[in-house]
């Protein structure tokens, strides 16, 4: 009867249109109330769930990331991947591609990714005589590469709706290859495209200008190294890393680049609170909300089904997967990690997967979801930046989504794709 | 009906504005409180010990404030298929019918805060020597805007405007809040 009324009010009130913190507090607050437990507690529950200093760090990390776009660190980098493989058959959309991998470095917003790299590329594309479909495509795929490597906020959020145990250095870690993998097959993928529609290629632009360029961006690539170095050797925690990141962003593009000015400041500052505050209401809210599971023992019941299903891991991680990308295609990632982490991870778990792999998992599947519609926000920031409709993107875009989803496999089912490199760290 | 909202709506963009100032000042503070904890640590070889917990305060500002904020520009994250499929109409009521509920959670917030700060009141927070009821003061000050920020809404709809459509203030860009993901 509880998870009767739990499901049933946060359901009812997610398909009106209720804010999701909201909905997970409500029905918390009617499950409490119906339970006779003192209804004071969700709220007790909500003031301590946010109490939290690990939490800093996602704020922090997408502080830093807007700073860095805005004062043109962004800007730098994708002058630098396009100096490099600008000469690749694709040129251009393989420069895109790049140029993710090396933001993703920086910042762990496929959402700024598609804005940010997008609003430079899409342009180009176009004035080269590229499809703007293809454009497009190549910018809303690659940016799930910022959602798998280091600083990624969104790993830090599993971490912290998984219990708070499982190590962010460690996650931070595991996303390197995968997102690695995830680079070369749209790059696969971009070069085939681009042969059959004969898009051009760039000039290598000489030695010395590739010099020139990598100066230029070596601020940028340096914070890659001080967010990772710092957390994984433990002089840094993430919260303090990724506060450290807003320092030396603040220090590189008012002092060295000279791009930051006061107005730029106070939107970076302002965005970051419009961000991610009701991000983390929606983790306070959950606190409650994952209690309730617990006391209901659904994971205990769920895994208790899944036995009747299959003792197979192989057939198990299948199903959670195309769950996942049938939530993803609905809802945003986030909460959906939020929501969904107390109840798949200990299946996952008493399956004998492992939780660092299970969350690159995780957020590896929701971030294709937010390349597909019906809501698909980095779809639609990349339909917007090229100001062209939905449709016009998801009519050529099968071949990206293919590869995303072999990645997606590949990940699932060879679990070394993501525990290898944390295991040579530790 | 209208000419009474007005100054009403004044009144609460002011307060919208100067929450959503102090929490980006709280969101600065933080960064300055725990860079200097790592100044401290490195450089000063001595952890000053209040960082941790005033920088988890500030937080707890940043974020109560900004969620309010978010009800009024109205860019709290939700799951809008269904919305889009139902007559104009059906989807005022609904749109009521959700911002009754954030009001009475937003009630909760205030209510419920308020018997926390009390109880805990005598209890002082270890390392800032405040009472330990001032953690709950951020919450009060949410639940209380995101009330009065839900009865703006239904009023609108009532006096026969159409906050959902029309944007209260000048929308921030979707790229500028979603980067959450």
């Amino acid at each position: 009867m509880e998870l009767i009324i739990l499901f049933g009010v946060f359901t009812l009130l997610l398909l009106i249109g209720t804010p999701i913190a909201f909905c997970l507090g409500v029905a918390s607050f009617a499950t409490i109330l119906f339970m006779g437990i003192p209804p004071m507690v969700v709220f007790q529950r909500l003031n301590s769930g946010v109490a939290v200093f690990s939490l800093m760090a996602i704020p922090f990390f997408i502080y830093a990331g807007d700073l860095m776009v805005r004062g043109g660190i962004a800007a730098r980098l994708v002058a630098l991947a396009g100096a490099f493989v600008g000469h690749l058959r694709g040129g251009l959309g393989q420069v895109n591609i790049s140029a993710s991998l090396l933001f993703g470095g920086i910042s762990g917003s496929a959402v700024a990714d598609a804005s940010a790299i997008g609003g430079l590329m899409v342009p180009q594309m176009k004035a080269r005589g590229y499809g703007v479909d293809y454009a497009v495509n190549i910018t809303v795929t690659s940016s799930v590469i910022a959602l798998m490597l280091p600083p990624s906020h969104n790993m830090i959020i599993y971490s912290i709706s998984g219990g708070g145990r499982i190590s962010i250095a460690d996650l931070f870690t595991a996303g390197i290859i995968p997102g690695m993998l995830l680079a070369i097959a749209l790059m696969t993928v971009a070069y085939f495209v681009a042969k059959k529609r004969g898009y051009p290629t760039e000039k290598f632009p000489g030695l010395t200008a590739v010099l020139h360029l990598l100066v230029g961006a070596i601020p940028g690539l340096m914070l890659i190294a001080i967010i990772f170095g710092g957390v994984r050797s433990g002089v840094f925690t993430a919260t303090e890393s990724s506060c450290i990141a807003i320092v030396y962003a603040l220090m590189i593009t008012v002092f060295v680049y000279r791009s930051m000015g006061w107005r730029d400041f106070v939107a970076a500052t302002l965005g970051a609170v419009r961000t991610t505050a009701m991000v983390l209401l929606v983790i306070g809210c959950a606190a409650t909300f994952g209690w309730l599971l617990a006391y209901a023992r659904v994971p205990a019941h769920l895994i208790a089904f899944m036995q009747t299903v299959s003792d197979n891991p192989i057939i198990v991680l299948l199903l959670i997967n195309v769950l996942l990308l049938g939530l993803g295609a609905f809802m945003d990632m986030s909460p959906l990690i939020i929501i969904t982490t107390p109840i798949f991870l200990p299946v996952a778990v008493a399956y004998g997967i492992d939780p660092v792999h299970f969350g690159v998992i995780m957020v590896l599947n929701l971030g294709i979801g937010l390349c597909t519609p019906p809501v698909g926000s980095v779809l639609f920031v990349g339909c917007a930046v090229a100001k062209i409709p939905i449709w016009t993107a998801v009519k050529s875009i099968w071949p990206f989504y293919g590869a995303s989803i072999v990645v997606l496999l590949i990940v699932t089912y060879i679990p070394q794709t993501a525990l290898w490199l944390p295991a040579l760290f530790r | 009906m209208q000419s009474v909202l007005r100054p009403f709506s004044a009144v609460l963009s002011v307060l919208s504005r100067l929450a959503l100032w102090i929490a980006g000042i709280g969101l600065a503070a933080m960064t300055v409180l725990v860079a200097w904890q790592v100044f401290g640590r490195y450089v000063l070889n001595s952890t000053p010990r209040y960082t941790e917990a005033s920088a988890i305060m500030l937080m707890a500002w940043f974020i109560f404030l900004g969620a309010a904020v978010g009800v009024r520009e109205r860019y709290h994250l939700g799951f809008d298929v269904v919305l889009y499929f139902v007559p104009r109409r059906v989807k005022q009521i609904l749109r009521s019918i959700s911002d009754v509920v954030v009001f009475l959670f937003g009630a909760g917030m205030a209510f419920y805060g308020t018997q926390l700060a009390m109880h805990s009141w005598s209890a002082p927070i270890p390392t800032l020597g405040l009472p330990g009821g001032t953690s709950f003061f951020p919450l009060i000050a949410g639940g209380t805007l995101i009330c009065l920020f839900s009865i703006e809404r239904l009023l609108q709809r009532i006096a026969g405007l159409n906050p959902d459509d029309d944007p209260l203030e000048e929308p921030a860009s979707d790229e500028e809040v979603q980067a959450w993901n």
